[in-house]
């Protein structure tokens, strides 16, 4: 059995309770045991680093030196702003250590960073620790017939230099483990804009806006449902989802799942254990393709009339 | 008895302004052997030059300071003035108060003053040392290497033959020609580039002092200015040029297909083939990467359709040498690859291509006949979207530097546009319009009326597909505000980049190339068409990105200097070379380690007067050597000396001060 250190972040206790449990079936399935950090704090999110510099290092610092009491080597995310935020004060810890020796003194009760534990989010845990081959061989109950949207938002693979994890601006990974779960992934090309993050609090107008338009794609893209790996898009995409309808005057009806939950589901788990009752778009209408065949795309036209060599032939 | 005559520039306001040069002159009169001082505002003019051509005669001076700039600078004038007036022209010396004093103290003319008072001191003490020296004369082999045949290197290899003078072009591809004949129409005229190409192509092949040399690579190159030696491989071609008719029976046959790199892949080609119907010679060679018989040993139809029997699947490749005495350097440039532009989707979408798969298209020679269409789907594009500066100006995922030709292009691209599908219609995002040049902005002016092009300042961010159109969202920063095209096809107009093959090239032949790859002149504005090794020229893109007016002037500079380099029979040099005694040598050889040049190799001497046993010595070709003076730093025995800056001057010169 494999260990991972776990950081769960403040959504996965409430709006993102079904990606965390789910998690924790899938990685179940996949023989991980998650260990929690102890006493682990707030990330800081949005809030610190818009304030000070010290306060949005030392908040994930002390969770890394947390970490490094424990004997794993990895830890695992779930929430991609905690991520962000873990990956960031992880790379600037390594990178400048005079900056790193000044931080350290905030939480010197807790000890020194030693830069022991890699930081990944959930979704890069899954695609390059677990893989694709054996997520495969997991599946019991294929998605096929499902044809899914990746979203991935702006946080999971972005900044390049930081994340080191994916293409910041067409990922692939999501979609690789959607495929190997029998959905098919579709061409979605709004999978790394803006969904509004935490406007939706203050200015619910922007949200409504942006995630408007990366509903829109996902449905000309012909996506049955929208897969996520961040508690804030999910919330956003799937929340304002009737604010959004209402202003455009259009009739979506597009679930947005974390990928834990198509992964729960086609390892096997039955749907009660999955928390579906806790979106606001009701899920039955895009699993209802599960099963149903696929047609087979239109025949690709043929590619442009070249002159051929001969013709050029005296 | 030495007589110095000492003589201080104040470069208009260049040194005065920071130096006390009467104070200098003072100074300076006071040194024994100092016997006449004098100070002028422009030494360099032909008054200040008349100066010291006059006091040399009246004052009987045996050797002569210049305190002025830099001697990179004027050197060889103050030189031709000493020797005008009759004395050795190696008796001067150039105290450096410019760049080494008054321009970098500029907060401390108290300081700045005497730090030019100590190097006018110095250089009269190490004057005083010097000798009478002479110019050393080299023979010279007239005959001119060109590398690369595009239009620099046609360009230089037609003016040096004009002059009778031989030369020996290498091209590495099968066919003359370059990046040059891909193109349709050229701006700011829009004639067609193969009209005006062409013809010069067949005049390199038939010219009586061209020997082409087509598909083929330098390997090496030995030797010093108008002594070199070049080794060249010729590939193999598998086809003997000297029977094949060109009829093209091979190709026609041929039943592997290629991409075509004639036409950006568009199309393909046979594995057997000329690069394209114009191509000089019009000789087709093997790709031996594809052909069947050559990888796997079954088909062999070419051979059989020959009749002449010019196909040999045996050829291999052939090392041939050459005597050399210039060599002009012409290897144009590649395109950048635009794979970065991930929020472009490029590589996703088809229907994004590059201005060089447009201009292809848009070629009455084309894969298309012309016609620009989609490449998913075939259909004629009726919106189309180019963006600029695609790689150029782009710190982040390109390079820094402005590719100076695309925004010419682009603007030619929607007149041909506008010429081809009459109902289209162009939008070109753009930083900024850099039309610099003889009917550019005229040009551009006239296309954006003509063709009723948009124009959007702004860049683009993002391409998403919608339907079978591709949506492009920019900022059009003149009205501040988010805007979206929709597309049926985006042409981007990517950056020009060095060959990749030139930083090999540049280690080949012993010159230098800069961070981006470009070959280095040897001073950016005076000195623009030579490299910093004497008889290596530049022409073209390999020095850095030019359109084809730049590129034909410059590669007629490269053909006017090798011509001036071979006026004569022989070459003169610099005095300033090392000369080993053979006496003092231990025959240790650590200067033929530390010599950059290989100008030095081992000779045997017999160990005593009259002896019949020999030992081993360094011995020192003047023709290569450049007088660096590593060789007299590492030498354990003292055994070298460096014309020019021998121990007795360069002591005289501590102790100075």
């Amino acid at each position: 059995m494999k260990k991972l250190t776990y950081f769960p972040g403040c959504s996965a206790h409430g709006t993102s309770e079904e990606f965390d449990s789910t998690l924790k079936l899938v990685l179940k399935t996949l023989d991980v045991e998650l260990e929690d950090i102890p006493d682990w704090n707030c990330c800081g999110a949005t809030s610190a680093h818009v304030m000070t510099e010290n306060l949005a290092l030392a908040l994930p610092l002390r969770n890394l030196v947390l970490a490094e009491k424990l004997e794993n080597t990895t830890m695992g995310i779930a929430c991609a702003s905690c991520y962000q935020r873990m990956k960031v004060t992880k790379v600037h810890m390594d990178e400048n250590p005079e900056l790193a020796k000044r931080i350290n003194t905030t939480v010197v009760e807790e000890g020194t960073y030693q830069g022991k534990v890699d930081v990944k989010s959930m979704l890069q845990y899954a695609y390059e620790d677990i893989g694709l081959e054996i997520i495969k061989s997991k599946v019991t109950k294929p998605l096929t017939g499902l044809k899914v949207a990746c979203y991935y938002g702006c946080l999971l693979t972005r900044p390049k230099n930081i994340t080191q994890f994916d293409s910041p601006e067409y990922p692939v990974s999501m979609d690789q483990i959607c495929e190997a779960l029998g959905a098919t992934a579709t061409e979605f090309d709004y999978k790394t804009e803006c969904c509004g993050a935490s406007f939706s609090i203050s200015n619910t107008e922007v949200v409504v806006n942006l995630s408007g338009q990366i509903l829109a794609m996902a449905k000309e893209s012909g996506a049955h449902a929208i897969v996520v790996a961040c508690p804030l898009c999910q919330s956003n995409l799937d929340m304002r989802q009737p604010d959004i309808e209402k202003l455009q005057g259009i009739k979506y009806d597009i679930p947005v799942f974390y990928f834990t939950q198509l992964m729960a589901l086609a390892f096997g788990y039955p749907i009660d254990q999955l928390k579906f009752p806790k979106h606001i778009v009701p899920v039955e209408g895009a699993l209802a393709n599960i099963g149903k065949v696929v047609p087979v795309p239109e025949k690709i036209k043929k590619p442009i009339k070249a002159v051929e060599a001969e013709s050029e032939v005296k | 008895m030495a007589r110095v005559g000492v003589f201080v520039c104040f470069c208009g306001a260049n040194i005065a302004d920071y130096v006390d040069v009467p104070q200098v002159v003072e100074e300076v009169k006071r040194i024994r052997d100092v016997k006449y001082a004098i100070e002028y505002k422009y030494m360099c003019s032909d008054p200040g030059q008349g100066m010291i051509r006059d006091a040399i005669v009246q004052y009987k001076l045996t050797s002569i300071v210049v305190a002025a700039c830099s001697p990179r600078m004027h050197e060889k004038t103050f030189r031709k003035a000493l020797s005008d007036a009759g004395m050795n022209p190696y008796l001067l010396e150039v105290a450096n108060i410019r760049e080494h004093s008054s321009w970098v103290h500029q907060k401390d003319k108290k300081a700045a003053t005497e730090k030019a008072m100590d190097l006018c001191r110095m250089a009269v003490a190490k004057s005083i040392a010097n000798e009478q020296l002479h110019e050393i004369s080299v023979p010279v082999t007239k005959r001119a290497l060109v590398i690369g045949g595009g239009i620099a290197g046609i360009q230089a290899a037609l003016d040096i033959a004009d002059a009778r003078i031989p030369v020996v072009l290498v091209e590495k591809s099968p066919s003359i020609g370059g990046k040059m004949a891909q193109l349709d129409e050229t701006f700011p005229t829009l004639d067609c580039s193969q009209c005006i190409l062409t013809p010069k192509m067949v005049d390199v092949a038939s010219h009586p002092y061209i020997e082409l040399i087509p598909y083929a690579e330098v390997l090496e190159l030995q030797g010093f200015v108008g002594n070199y030696k070049v080794k060249i491989k010729k590939k193999a071609s598998y086809v003997n040029f000297k029977t094949c008719t060109g009829c093209g029976a091979c190709w026609q046959k041929c039943p592997v297909k290629v991409p075509n790199e004639y036409n950006m892949g568009i199309d393909k080609r046979k594995a057997i083939y000329t690069p394209f119907p114009q191509a000089v010679p019009n000789k087709p060679v093997i790709d031996a990467e594809h052909c069947t018989m050559l990888l796997k040993g079954k088909c062999g139809i070419c051979a059989k359709v020959c009749l002449p029997g010019a196909i040999d699947y045996k050829m291999e490749d052939e090392i041939i040498e050459r005597e050399i005495g210039a060599v002009v350097v012409a290897t144009g440039y590649d395109m950048w690859d635009p794979k970065p532009y991930e929020e472009y989707g490029v590589g996703r979408f088809k229907d994004i291509i590059t201005s060089l798969e447009f201009e292809r298209m848009v070629s009455a020679n084309g894969p298309t006949n012309g016609v620009p269409v989609r490449p998913s789907d075939g259909k004629v594009p009726k919106n189309v979207v180019f963006i600029k500066c695609i790689g150029s100006r782009d710190e982040a995922k390109g390079i820094e530097y402005c590719s100076k030709i695309c925004c010419m292009y682009t603007t030619k691209h929607t007149i041909l546009l506008h010429h081809k599908v009459h109902d289209s219609h162009s939008y070109v995002f753009y930083m900024d319009i850099r039309a610099a040049g003889k009917g550019y902005e005229e040009f551009v002016k006239k296309a954006q009326v003509d063709t009723g092009a948009t124009y959007l300042r702004g860049r683009v961010s993002k391409i998403y597909k919608k339907g079978d159109k591709l949506m492009v969202r920019g900022e059009d920063a003149q009205i501040g505000q988010v805007v979206e095209v929709e597309a049926d096809l985006v042409v981007l107009a990517t950056a020009v980049i060095a060959p990749k093959d030139n930083p090999d090239l540049a280690r080949l032949l012993g010159i230098s190339y800069d961070k981006y790859g470009y070959l280095s002149e040897a001073h950016p504005k005076l000195r623009p068409v030579e490299t910093a090794k004497a008889g290596i020229f530049l022409a073209g893109c390999t020095q850095a990105p030019k359109d084809i007016p730049d590129t034909v002037s410059q590669a007629s500079a490269c053909a006017a200097k090798v011509c001036g380099l071979f006026s004569g029979d022989t070459m003169k040099k610099d005095p300033m070379v090392s000369t080993i005694s053979n006496e003092y040598c231990s025959g240790c050889q650590n200067c033929v380690k530390v010599c950059p040049y290989g100008a030095i190799v081992t000779d045997e001497v017999p160990v005593g007067h009259g002896s019949k046993e020999l030992r081993t010595v360094a011995k020192i070709n003047e023709g290569v050597c450049q007088g660096c003076g590593s060789c007299v730093a590492i030498c354990r025995s003292m055994a070298i000396t460096l014309a020019g800056f021998t121990d007795p001057q360069i002591i005289n010169e501590i102790v100075s001060i």
